[in-house]
């Protein structure tokens, strides 16, 4: 834990992470679609071609399959490489490489290899980038033995948890939601770490808990903020990954507050939202004094008509219902 | 196909019973109707008989103790048919001998409920959520007795802490909900199992802190070790007989226990004069034509269901916040038995002629007597007498049978010598005690409500027309 932090994006808290780690072990490599001369669609690689030159930041032609398998077999030697898949609705194209091979290869040669991979990848909708550039498939992943699934929500866990996922030796997909780049806090400074598996309560409460991933914290604090204008005072908490889970926290305040809302952007059939609500639910059943409740994005295809769009993310006025209907 | 027999509901409130005995053994080749095993279930024992033919295989015994609803008993199998391993639930194939009747109001509610859109009815099984019923648990107390606020009216947490909260202040009028204790002292009573409770009366006014609750504790564990090696060792070490309360007894208690915790009983008394009433029987019994003579229970149903008819209050029970005048008066008669107290209900009583009301009493008393009365029968009194004037009591104190809110206690009828028109004149006389609810009836309409059952029984031609 370093002593000093300053303000920055999560755009910012994933640069300096991907510096430093590339400073600090020289097996650590990044490959991806424009991540070099242009510094990324979402400017997130910018500077890494300067300090570190072409060996280690390669520019790749549009080959998702082609990027993630080449990665795979990197690790497979020794290296540590992260890859950069522009928006997560193209991890469909490498999915044979990401749940055949990568999530395969350390189990099925009894551990002689391991893969230690991070694929980043922009999720979420917002951006009016339409039906094929606007998904959260984190729940395609987090479903495969052997991938670990993480989502960081602010600045500071961006940075301790993307550290965290170069430095583990398992594929780790690393989900940024698109929308949340230019979000500020604080970032600290030096070798800071997140341990996987870790979730964060963000605001303490006695009367429901929400469980949010990614860009949900923001209207869940909305929402949080509302609740309290009414005496009612919620319990927000990230899990910052969803594989591994931190289930104990979550239980831990289900129990204490009676009342669980989950809100994730994946979709909401057979989303992050129902592995969480069945989970919570199997452990905290006898203390729960409404049926655990889920928000996920609308079941449709993401419209590309921003009015229409807005209307599948989760919003503020969503969990205040939903807070209020498991009250009632 | 082998048909699974499932332990019946036999009645409303039914949610277990208990295998009296198999009256068929395993292996005997059973025909639809025959009767097939005695069921005892909160109050009663019934006979069930079997709706479907086959080689009985009895897959639980009376040594099974308490079975819930719905739970495969027996197999009945083709010739030769083995017994299926699994014993999950299926509809039942037994049914009790004769038809419940249904009449009170209380038992219509509730089949209304049930029958509104319940796919998969629970019986006796109100919407409830999963943290309410650990409280209850918790707390010991019936969770179904909580009023629900939740919406489509599932009882929540909240409301099983609310029911505990009001059985506790009407247990304890004098406890000062005031008291405050801090949230430390709280949590060190609650983990050593410390009911605060009973002990904040002894700090009027304060606020209880951690120092105070330790040396409550200070002060329990002094005294337990003072009683070591007293008295109370020798009564442990002294042989004792145990035996389990049974259910009945246990269901006893908890009525009892949450009648007088929740209900606030005032008894009134009065010595009426009953010759009329006892010249009015030996009248019928003298007649050759009159087949079955109304006993001194019956008059007094009837008579009180008249009077009950001009004081509805007396006919009502609260729920939450709410008086419910039943429409029709049934009648609870105590019935005392080897098992315990019973309460078998006479229904539409004011509706119903004198020589009905005899015939089923005659009928249904000793059937109760026996434990044979079914479920149905004895729930949904409106009111309730007690009669002990069978063994020479003059009067006593009942106590209120929930939900309804008031009791009649019945004493002897005995001769006494008493002061009419200015000169002394044996009369036979009967003490009648009445225990309300003031909660609901206040002392003055109760009064009038048992001195116009005096009047009846005093001058039967009142009501008798």
């Amino acid at each position: 834990m370093s002593m000093h932090e300053r303000i920055g994006t999560i755009r910012e808290a994933i640069n300096e992470a991907i510096h430093e780690e590339m400073r600090r072990d020289d097996r650590v490599f990044i490959m991806g679609e424009d991540i070099g001369v242009a510094g990324g669609v979402f400017k997130v690689t910018a500077g890494l071609l300067d300090e570190f030159g072409p060996e280690r930041v390669r520019d790749t032609p549009i080959t998702e399959a082609g990027i993630v398998g080449l990665a795979v077999g990197a690790a497979m030697t020794g290296m540590r490489p992260i890859v950069e898949i522009m928006f997560s609705d193209f991890t469909t194209l490498a999915s044979d490489q990401i749940v055949n091979q990568a999530a395969k290869l350390r189990y099925m040669t009894a551990g002689q290899t391991s893969i230690p991979l991070v694929i980043r990848a922009a999720m979420g909708a917002g951006r009016r980038a339409a039906a094929q550039h606007s998904q959260s498939l984190q729940a395609w992943f987090a479903h495969i033995p052997g991938l670990k699934v993480v989502m960081p929500s602010n600045p500071a866990d961006a940075k301790g948890l993307l550290k965290s996922a170069i430095r583990d030796d398992n594929p780790v997909l690393y989900f940024e939601d698109k929308m949340m780049y230019n979000e500020k806090g604080p970032i600290p400074e030096g070798d800071y770490t997140v341990p996987l598996g870790e979730a964060r309560i963000h605001r303490e409460g006695t009367d429901a808990t929400l469980i949010c991933t990614s860009s949900m914290l923001y209207p869940a604090f909305d929402a949080a903020d509302k609740l309290a204008e009414e005496g009612i005072e919620v319990e927000v908490i990230d899990p910052r990954s969803i594989t591994p889970l931190d289930e104990e926290t979550l239980v831990n305040s289900a129990i204490k507050t009676g009342h669980v809302l989950i809100i994730d952007e994946g979709y909401q059939n057979y989303g992050v939202t129902a592995e969480i609500a069945a989970r919570v639910q199997e452990k905290a059943f006898d203390y729960l004094d409404a049926p655990v409740r889920r928000l996920g994005a609308a079941d449709v295809p993401i419209p590309f008509a921003p009015s229409l769009e807005d209307l599948t993310i989760p919003s503020a006025d969503q969990i205040v219902e939903i807070v209020h209907e498991m009250r009632a | 196909m082998a048909y699974e027999v499932v332990m019946s509901q036999l009645g409303l409130s039914m949610d277990s019973g208990q295998i009296i005995q198999w009256l068929k053994q395993s292996g005997d080749n059973v025909k639809a109707g025959e009767l097939l095993l005695e069921v005892e279930s909160d109050k009663s024992t019934v006979e069930v008989e079997s709706v479907e033919s086959g080689i009985l295989h009895i897959v639980l015994e009376p040594e099974d103790g308490d079975i819930p609803v719905g739970k495969v008993i027996a197999y009945l199998l083709a010739e030769g048919e083995q017994p299926p391993v699994s014993e999950k639930p299926a509809v039942p194939t037994a049914t009790p001998a004769p038809e419940p009747a249904v009449a009170s109001p209380v038992v219509m509610a509730e089949k209304k409920l049930e029958s509104g859109g319940n796919k998969w009815p629970r019986p006796n099984r109100p919407p409830s959520t999963p943290a309410a019923r650990r409280r209850a648990k918790e707390l010991g107390i019936e969770w179904r007795l909580a009023t629900p606020t939740g919406s489509r009216a599932a009882i929540k947490e909240r409301d099983v802490i609310q029911l505990a909260e009001s059985l506790k202040a009407a247990a304890s009028p004098a406890a000062t909900p005031e008291v405050q204790i801090s949230p430390v002292a709280r949590r060190l009573a609650e983990s050593v199992g410390l009911d605060l409770d009973q002990h904040v009366q002894q700090y009027p006014g304060k606020r209880l802190e951690r120092v105070d609750v330790e040396q409550i504790i200070r002060r329990l564990i002094s005294t337990t070790q003072t009683s070591a090696g007293s008295p109370h060792k020798v009564i442990d070490d002294s042989p004792a007989q145990r035996q389990s309360m049974g259910r009945l007894r246990s269901l006893i208690a908890e009525r009892m226990t949450y009648s007088t915790k929740t209900y606030a009983p005032v008894t009134l008394t009065t010595e009426t004069d009953a010759t009329e009433l006892v010249r009015i029987r030996d009248g019928l019994k003298a007649d050759p034509k009159i087949e079955v003579v109304p006993s001194y229970n019956a008059l007094l149903a009837k008579l009180v269901a008249e009077a009950l008819l001009e004081h509805p209050k007396l006919n009502a029970s609260l729920e939450g916040e709410e008086i419910v005048f039943w429409e029709t008066v049934n009648v609870g008669i105590a019935v005392d038995t080897e098992r315990g107290l019973v309460v078998p209900v006479v229904r539409n009583v004011q509706a119903r002629s004198m020589h009905e009301l005899a015939l089923d009493i005659e009928e249904l008393l000793p059937r109760a007597k026996e434990g044979k009365a079914l479920p149905d029968e004895l729930t949904g009194g409106t009111f309730t007498i007690t009669n002990l004037g069978g063994y020479d009591i003059d009067a006593f104190v009942p106590i209120i049978n929930p939900p309804e809110s008031a009791v009649l206690g019945v004493g002897r009828l005995i001769d006494k010598w008493v002061v009419v028109d200015n000169e002394p004149a044996i009369r036979t006389m009967m003490t009648l005690s009445l225990t309300f609810d003031h909660r609901l009836v206040d002392g003055g309409p109760a009064a009038r409500f048992l001195q116009r059952v005096k009047q009846f029984v005093e001058q039967p031609y009142l009501w008798l027309v």
